[in-house]
This record gives C-alpha cells, structure tokens and sequence, in this order.
C-alpha cells in the first residue's frame, strides 16, 4: 500500500485541473488499485457473496497471502467497521468507515476493493454515517475462517501470548501446508514458551505424516513436552495406527499418553493447591471481621453478610464515581452521583480506591448498628442474633430498593483480569491478589490487636469488661471502635467478592453461613484458629470436588448404597459441600470449642 | 377507565366480584410470583401480559368482553401456587390462567388444573416428558431451544461438548435427552464432558456437572472445562441458572477461554436476565430461544415499541420503567394469550372443553417472531432463534430454523449409531 497516500493527496491538488489530467489521473488510479493486491478484491467479493460456504471458503484462501491489509481489514470486518454501502446506481460498495467522526457523526470512507476513497458521480470523496449503513455481517464459523487466516500472519505478532496462540491453532488443524511457515518461525523465535508452542505444533502436524520415522519423532517430541492439548489428537492417531496394525506407533501412542496422564494428574495436584489457598483466603476474609465481632465480642451478628455487601456496593459506587455517575432512588428522591469520566489507567484505579471506601463504609454502617442496637443487646446473645437478623432484613431491602432487585455490575480492572500459566496450571490474577491480600489483611489485623494502645485496649475490654472498666477504660467507645473493625473487615471482603461473583441484595447470604462455620471450627476468640480453619475447610472442599470423582469407581463395592454412593460422588460440587458439613458437625463432636480453645470469662 | 385501573391493582385480585361487570367482562388468571426469588423473571411476564390484555380490550376484547385480569402472587413458594390456583379457579372461576415459571411450580399447579379442568397456559422454556390437556405449553420444548442449539454447533464443526447445569428437573432432563441426541448424531461418548452418573446395571440416568443454586465457587468446574477444551473443537452447553452464571463467567474469563477458543451456549439467559449479568464477560456467547428482541421485523419492532409505551404510561404498582427488554418468555406469554384469544373466537365460547378442541384443530397467529401454530399435542409450532450475545446485552441473529414442531416426548426418541461403549 504504497500507493494510497500519494493517491489521495493527489486528489486534492487534481480537482481544479482540467479533464485530461483528470483522466490521466483516474487510469492511474485504476493501476493503483490493482497493485492494491488481489486480497483486498478478495475480501470485498467475499463481503458481497451471499452463501455462507464459498464466504467461508474465500476468506479462508486469504491465508498466506502476506497482503498487510489483510489483518486490518478482517479485524474491521469482526469488529462491525465494515459497511455496505448502496451507490447510486444500485450497485452495493464495502466501504470501511474511518477517522474521526464530524459534528454529523460523518466519516471517511473507504472502499475495501480498492482502498481508495468512496467518491460519489463527480468524483467527491464522500462521508458516511455509521448508524444510517448496514454492516457487514459475520457468523461464528465465519470468524473462525477469519481467525486461521489471522493466525499465520500472527505466527509473527510482536506479543508472544498471541504468536503462541496462533501456532496452537495451526496445529490443531493438522494441516501439513503450513509446516514450512512454522519451521521458520522456530529458527528464529526466542521466546521460551512460543518456542515449545512451535514445536508441539509441529509435532502435532507431523502425527498426520505418512512416513512411520515422522510419526513416532512426533510422538517422542509430544511425550518429551507432556504436551496437554494434543491429547485428543494422540489419541486419534492411536485409534488409526491400532486400525492400521502399526504396533510401534501405537506403542509408541500409548506411552506418550501415560506421559500426558502423568503430567495432568501433577497439574490438577497442584492446581487443587492454589484453587485450596484461592477458596481459603475468601473464606478468611470473610470470616475474619466475624472472628472479631462473634469471636472476640461475642455478639451473633447475623447482619455480618450484609456488611460484605455495603463493601461490595460501595465497590460499585466508587466504580461509577470513577466513571459515568450513577442515579439512585433514595427514599423517594432520585439521588444522582456525578461521575469523574476517567478513562484508561486512572479509571483502571477505582479498586485501589474502593479497597480503603469499602473499608470505611461497612465500618460506619457497622458503628451505627452498634450505636443504635447491639450495645444494648450485650450478654443477650438470643435477642441479638434476633435483632441483627432483623437488621440484616432490613439492610437487604435498603439494597434492593437503592440498587434495585437486579445485580450491579463491578468491571475487573485490567490488573485484575487475566491469567498466569505456569506449566499448564492457570493462575488467575484476582486469585493470586485475593490470596495476597488475605495475608495481608492478617498480618494487619494482628498488628493492630498485638502491636497498638487500641489492640491492647480491644483485648483487655474483651477478656474482662468490668476490670478493663475499673481501670478507666472506655469500654463503650473500645466496643464500638471493636464492632467497627470488625464490620469494616467485613467491607474489605465485599470488595474483592465483587471481583469474583455477583454483586446483588442477597451477596451477604450465601457467605454468612462460611463465615460462622470457618469462625466456628477454628475456635472462638482465635484469629489463629480462624486462619487455620479458612485454610483447611478451603483445602477439604477442592480436594473432595476434585478427587470425589476419580474415587467413584471404588464407592460401587459398599454392599447396598454402592452405586448411589457412586452417583454421588459424581457430584463432586455438590457432594463435597455436604461432606464439608457433615466432617465439620463430627469435628465439632469431638471438640466442641474448635481447634484452639479460648478460655476467657466474657465467653463463659 | 379508573375503575379498571382500580381492578388491575389489585381489588379484584383480592378475590372481589362485581356482578355488573360480569356480564361484559371475562375474568383471567395471572398467577406469577411477584415476590421472592423468581420476582425478577416472573415480574416481566405480569407486565407483559397486563399490556397484551389492555392491548386486546383497546380492540374490542374477546367476544365483545373485555378481559379483567386477577392477578395472584405465587411468590415463589410452590405449594402457595397450587393455593392460588385453587382460589382462581374455584373462588374467581376465571377462564384461562397465565402462569408459572419454575418447572416445579407447574407441577405442584396442574393436579388442580386437572381436577378442576382448568387451563394453564405455560410460558417458559421446559423439560419435555408431560402433555397435560388442562396445560397449554407455549414453552420451547427441548427440540426447540437445545438440539437446535447443537445442530448449530456441529454445521460449526464443534466435536466436544461439557454439559453443565443447575441441579433440578429442567437440566436434568434436557441433558439426559442431549446425551441421547448427541450420541445419536455420532459424538463419541468420551467426547460428552461433566461425568455420568449410571443406575445397578450401568444405563445411564443422569449426564453433564450439576452445581446447586447460589453456587459461588466454579473454580474446578473451569479448569475442567479448560483442560476439556485443550484441544480445540470444545464447546459448553450450559443451563445454569440465574446468579450461578456470573461467578462462573468471571472464572471462565479469567482463565483464558472466550468464545472463540470455547464456546458456551446457555439456555436460561435471555435478554431479561442479561440486565443482571456482566456483559462485557459474555460477547460471543450462544444462547438459543425462540425469540429475539434484535428481531428485525415490523412486527416485532412494532411489539417492542407499544409494549415500552405501555410502560412509560403504566400505572401498575411496582412496575420497572428504566432499561426494560423483551425476551423470549415474554413474547411467549403474549402470543399465549393471542392464541387463547383465537382458540375461544374459533369455539364461540369460553368454555374450556371447546377452547380446547379449538386448538387442537388448529389456530394461529403472527406474532413478533413470526407465525406460531397450535399442535394437537397442546404445544406450538414456531421459529428458533440462534443468537451471539453483544456487549449492549442483545443477541445477534446467527441463524434461524422455521416452523419447528413442539415434541415433549424426546427421551429415548433418539437412537444412538453403531454400538455406543457405556462402560468408560
């Protein structure tokens, strides 16, 4: 496409020349569009040809092409930028709609056979609007089309997560063409992880070779790189040697996929650890505010989940904030947040800026409930947990009809969303963050308890009210900083939960049941216990949902309830939940108090 | 018009009667739970039948009477369905009913339906295996939403398919008929992801990864699903419902799958239930019904624009005004009550015997989704929709099958080809 932007300027200086120029100029341009490459005449036929199959099958012949215009016109065509455009004479134009738009939401066109500008009769540029044209449509198989062809020309892509994506997808096709393309790439690519995407492609590529020398190189590569994804496609290969009675190759099959087995069940070992330490550390979040409120205070706050929600919320709020605003009913007035209108990384800043709003959110809503209710419900747990029951009612349908009955939507921040593969085994960002910053929290919150006046003050009030009163301390002001600590914590935890499930009226429900369990079982009154206890009920419930299956097959020979045993283990989610429960109720059988018992006269 | 403002909110749902209104009016059930947790779904199909009953009475009405709703609360709790049912049929003697969401509500209303020889007209995509004569099923069947669905996705040249879902009826069954479908359309059993659970002498009576209600942590279910879809060809055929598909999505993204790599189609996200969930998770995902709100016809666009003007002026208590959609449920419990509407035109009464003969002989009606038609099997023919969804919450229209037969009977209708190895 060297030939565009002289071309255009061109235009410009031509107008006011007279017509023999003019018709110099147009042959000229008609030479140009042909140097424009046969791809772009390709890509306007395949616009305009109605059945879905030679569609299909024109794109797909752009492979290979190495026409620079190719990529960006197939990403505007998956991205709507295409349109067809119906000239005056009835003839329909792909054009695709660029630069910025006009004060009539107008752009400039371009015509996608030719790359040159859409012209109306005498020879004016003309200028579209998006809304007025329809774009060029595109299914699913088309985009798949779209996607091979894309995937070769990034075999060369500057971001190695992409090169290795595109190389993964040429080798599942098998398609022996593109072998050379692959192999030069491999003598030049650096990248370590590319490098083996490469050469599992090829050796994919090559278990479709004829020669049996090929075949079992391939598999040996395959078996030395335990490579996951070709498992299917090995298997494949071993069905047809097996039909072909090729006995070295179906060997050779059969011990690349025990080598594959192998490597699967390390990863699924290792990934049931991180996806135990990723469940453990929400669950100590949760339940770590309880652990001050129920553990230390002794107050059964049922309204605790709710407090996981007035953080989530405020999570959302400051999201809007950061963003277009947010109109909300508020006891019959329409309250309307102006937003900031952000973009890019500073909008991506807004949970860094939720993490300490949430906090003090939750942690005032939490001093009010004190305030107003729970310290005169001291030492009557019975009304307490009936009252803050109400109060959770309450807070839930303050929600409701502040936020309405539909769930809110909180964006993960770029930092947020995304995946490190380490060895086949993912780990997700929030994850790994939820996991850090459950530790941290702890570490906080022990420094506060062990290492401040106040922590002093909280410990010494919560082992004995009337001494530590005795001594001058505030106890009613030690017990409302206390309860809001705790509720703040609780705030903490709506705001990542609102990174990983759905931010609604009742989000405080479906933990609040976790967090007495996780408090329960580690011992009221025990921080330590609390995080021990998050840890291993998290660690239980993945390793009974990832092994409950796996053990199934051994459940059918209990005389009787075998095969029922076996069909539910199958539901290992479901199964391994009850199994939690009913481990957790015999624990607590054989020790009552948790794991670490409190003695402390307050709890008597 | 203030009186039958007054009788819409709720003074005749109370159970009264005014006699001199009886002669020009026939009374009609609404019975949805409007409270609860079914209140977010079930709300928009009273609205909706509310606007088509105005719309009709604007008309004429129905046999020179106008239609007076009494609307009941279900909410939510399915032996109070069977209650209200009770008390529209035996206290109101109301000539048609429309109702129910859940599968489990309509089976704990219909023994009062056929006690009563009541008629329930069902909106609602199902599970199949039931034809009751006192139920008309303007519900997808599973040969209209699902195995449409999957015979998209094999033309797509999909070879590998995870079933998951919410554990009760409506997956269950549809996936034990998809297991059959599949099976009979060549997929190879150890192609079927989620786990078998089989009976004493190995048959199989469940198939796919079932998680409960309010589930939160999808964790393994994605890293199965990732490790599924490692070799390409894979896609996911969910019936999650509700809440359970955002944390399942959000893990879905964070692991690295996306449509492209692996595909999930869901039957129980419609246009409604999309307000809940986060979009930008969802671009390019399938989902399969009978009717699309980006439906580019006069009629549906006609439909959509009467039915927000009726909400901007409604004055019905607790109706939503802002960012309100249609959804195929919706426009089935509309056409529902046009079909009635024809049935009893057809029968010159409205008794429910002759309603019923009237349907079976055949009665239709065009509708925003194109023409639907009466079976003799109390269900309908009509179009099937497949749609990708789009970041504004609306699906695009990738392809459509007209005039699909409702068939509740699937299981075992399907046989497998060849010999089919149970014992993996």
């Amino acid at each position: 496409m060297i030939g565009r932007v002289p071309a255009f300027r061109a235009v410009v200086l031509v107008k006011p020349l007279p017509s023999v120029l003019g018709f110099l100029f147009s042959a000229w341009l008609a030479c140009s569009a042909i140097a424009a490459g046969a791809a772009r005449l390709t890509i306007a036929k395949a616009i305009l040809t109605e059945d879905d199959t030679p569609k299909r099958a024109l794109v797909a012949g752009l492979a290979g092409e190495g026409d620079e215009d190719v990529p960006a016109l197939l990403a505007a065509w998956r991205s709507d930028q295409l349109f067809i455009h119906a000239a005056a004479d009835g003839a329909k134009v792909p054009v695709q709609l660029i630069g910025p738009k006009d004060a009539a939401e107008a752009q400039e066109a371009l015509r996608v056979d030719t790359g040159e500008p859409l012209r109306d009769a005498s020879g004016k540029p003309l200028r579209l609007v998006a809304a007025d044209l329809t774009a060029v449509e595109h299914d699913a198989a088309l985009r798949r089309a779209m996607k091979s062809v894309l995937d070769v020309a990034e075999i060369a892509a500057r971001d190695p997560a992409k090169r290795r994506q595109a190389i993964q997808a040429i080798g599942f096709a098998q398609n022996a063409d593109k072998l050379p393309a692959l192999e030069a790439r491999l003598a030049i690519e650096r990248e370590p992880k590319v490098r083996l995407a490469l050469r599992e492609a090829l050796a994919v590529i090559r278990l479709k070779d004829s020669s049996d020398d090929a075949k079992l190189a391939a598999l040996r590569e395959l078996r030395e790189l335990e490579a996951l994804s070709s498992y299917d496609l090995i298997q494949a290969a071993l069905k047809n040697a097996g039909a072909a009675g090729q006995k070295e190759i179906a060997a050779a099959c059969r011990a690349t996929l025990a080598a594959i087995d192998r490597h699967r069940s390390s990863v699924d070992f290792f990934g049931t650890l991180f996806r135990s330490a990723s469940l453990g550390s929400i669950l100590l979040i949760v339940a770590l505010g309880l652990a001050i409120t129920f553990g230390l205070m002794g107050v059964i706050n049922m309204a605790h989940g709710e407090m996981i929600a007035v953080g989530a919320y405020t999570t959302y709020l400051t999201q809007s904030v950061f963003g277009g605003g947010v109109t909300i009913p508020c006891f019959g007035l329409s309250l309307a947040i102006p937003g900031m209108h952000l973009g890019g990384w500073v909008y991506q800043a807004y949970f860094l800026a939720a993490i300490p709003a949430s906090f003090l959110a939750a942690a005032l809503v939490g001093i009010g409930l004190e305030r107003g209710i729970i310290r005169f419900l001291y030492r009557r747990p019975l009304e307490s947990l009936l009252a803050t029951w109400g109060v959770s009612l309450l807070l839930q349908q303050t929600f409701r009809l502040t936020f309405g009955a539909n769930n809110v939507q909180v964006s993960s921040p770029a930092y947020l969303s995304g995946n490190w593969t380490v060895n086949d085994i993912i780990l997700g960002w929030n994850r790994v963050f939820v996991i850090g910053f459950a530790l941290l929290i702890v570490f906080g919150v022990w420094l506060v308890l062990t290492r401040t006046p106040l922590g002093l003050l909280i410990r010494a009030v919560m082992q004995n009210r009337t001494m530590a009163a005795c001594m001058g301390v505030r106890t009613e002001r030690v017990n409302m900083l206390t309860f809001g600590l705790g509720s703040g914590l609780a705030g903490l935890a709506g705001a990542f939960l609102s990174q990983i499930g759905n931010v609604g009226p009742s989000l405080g429900q479906s933990y609040i049941v976790d967090a007495f369990m996780t408090v329960v079982v580690g011992g009221v009154g025990n921080l330590m216990g609390t995080v021990i206890s998050a840890f291993g009920i998290g660690g239980l419930d993945q390793v009974l949902q990832q092994y409950l299956p796996t053990w199934a097959p051994g459940l059918a020979g209990f005389p009787l309830i075998g095969s029922f045993l076996q069909n539910l283990a199958q539901d290992s989610s479901v199964f391994g939940k009850i199994l939690v429960l009913a481990l957790i109720v015999l624990f607590l059988q054989w020790r009552p108090a948790g794991l670490f018992v409190t003695r402390s006269r307050s709890l008597d | 018009m203030k009186l039958t403002t007054l009788l819409r909110t709720g003074a005749l749902a109370l159970g009264t009667t005014l006699a001199a209104h009886a002669a020009e009016t026939v009374k009609v059930g609404v019975l949805h739970s409007l409270s609860g947790t079914m209140a977010i779904s079930e709300t928009s199909l009273r609205d909706v039948l509310l606007f088509t009953f105005d719309e009709i009475n604007a008309k004429g009405g129905v046999l020179g009477k106008k239609i007076e709703p009494v609307v009941v609360d279900g909410a939510s709790n399915w032996p109070l369905f069977a209650e209200k049912a009770k008390q529209l049929l035996e206290q109101d003697q109301v000539a048609v009913t429309f109702g129910c969401w859940t599968s489990v509500s309509r089976k704990s209303v219909l023994p009062v339906y056929e006690k009563n020889n009541g008629l329930l007209f069902y909106p609602v995509q199902y599970e199949g295996e039931e034809e009751s004569q006192n139920v008309a099923y303007t519900a997808e069947a599973v040969n209209q939403q699902a195995t449409p669905a999957v015979d998209y996705l094999l033309a797509q040249g999909y070879k590998k398919f995870y079933l998951l879902g919410s554990d009760y009826v409506y997956p269950q069954t549809t996936n034990l008929v998809l297991l059959e479908y599949l099976l009979s359309k060549g997929v190879a059993i150890e192609n079927i992801g989620g786990g078998f659970r089989k009976d004493g002498s190995g048959n199989i009576i469940s198939a796919g990864k079932y998680t409960p209600f309010g589930h939160t942590d999808y964790q393994q279910i994605v890293a199965e699903i990732k490790q599924f879809a490692a070799g390409g060809g894979a896609a996911v055929i969910s019936t999650l419902n509700g809440d359970t598909n955002v944390p399942f999505f959000k893990e879905y993204a964070a692991s690295g799958l996306s449509a492209e790599v692996c595909p999930v189609v869901s039957f129980s996200i419609s246009e409604d239930e999309f307000r809940g969930l986060p979009a930008d998770k969802l671009v390019g995902q399938l989902g399969c019904w009978t009717y699309f709100q980006s439906i580019n016809s006069p009629a549906n666009k006609k439909f959509v624009a009467d039915f927000k003007a009726w909400l901007a002026k409604s004055s019905v208590p607790g109706v939503v005004k802002e960012n309100r959609v249609t959804c195929s449920p919706m426009v089935l419990s509309y056409v529902g009550v046009y079909l009635w509407k024809a049935a009893v035109e057809k029968a010159g009464s409205f008794d429910v015997d002759k309603v019923r003969a009237a349907w079976k002989s055949g009665v239709s009606f065009d509708g925003p989704a194109g023409k639907v038609a009466t079976q003799k099997n109390m269900h309908l023919t009509k179009n099937v929709f497949i749609g990708e969804t789009k970041a504004d919450g609306q699906f695009k229209i990738l392809k459509s099958f007209n005039n699909v037969y409702g068939e509740p009977w699937l299981k075992g209708k399907f046989k497998a080809k060849g010999a089919v190895a149970t014992n993996e």
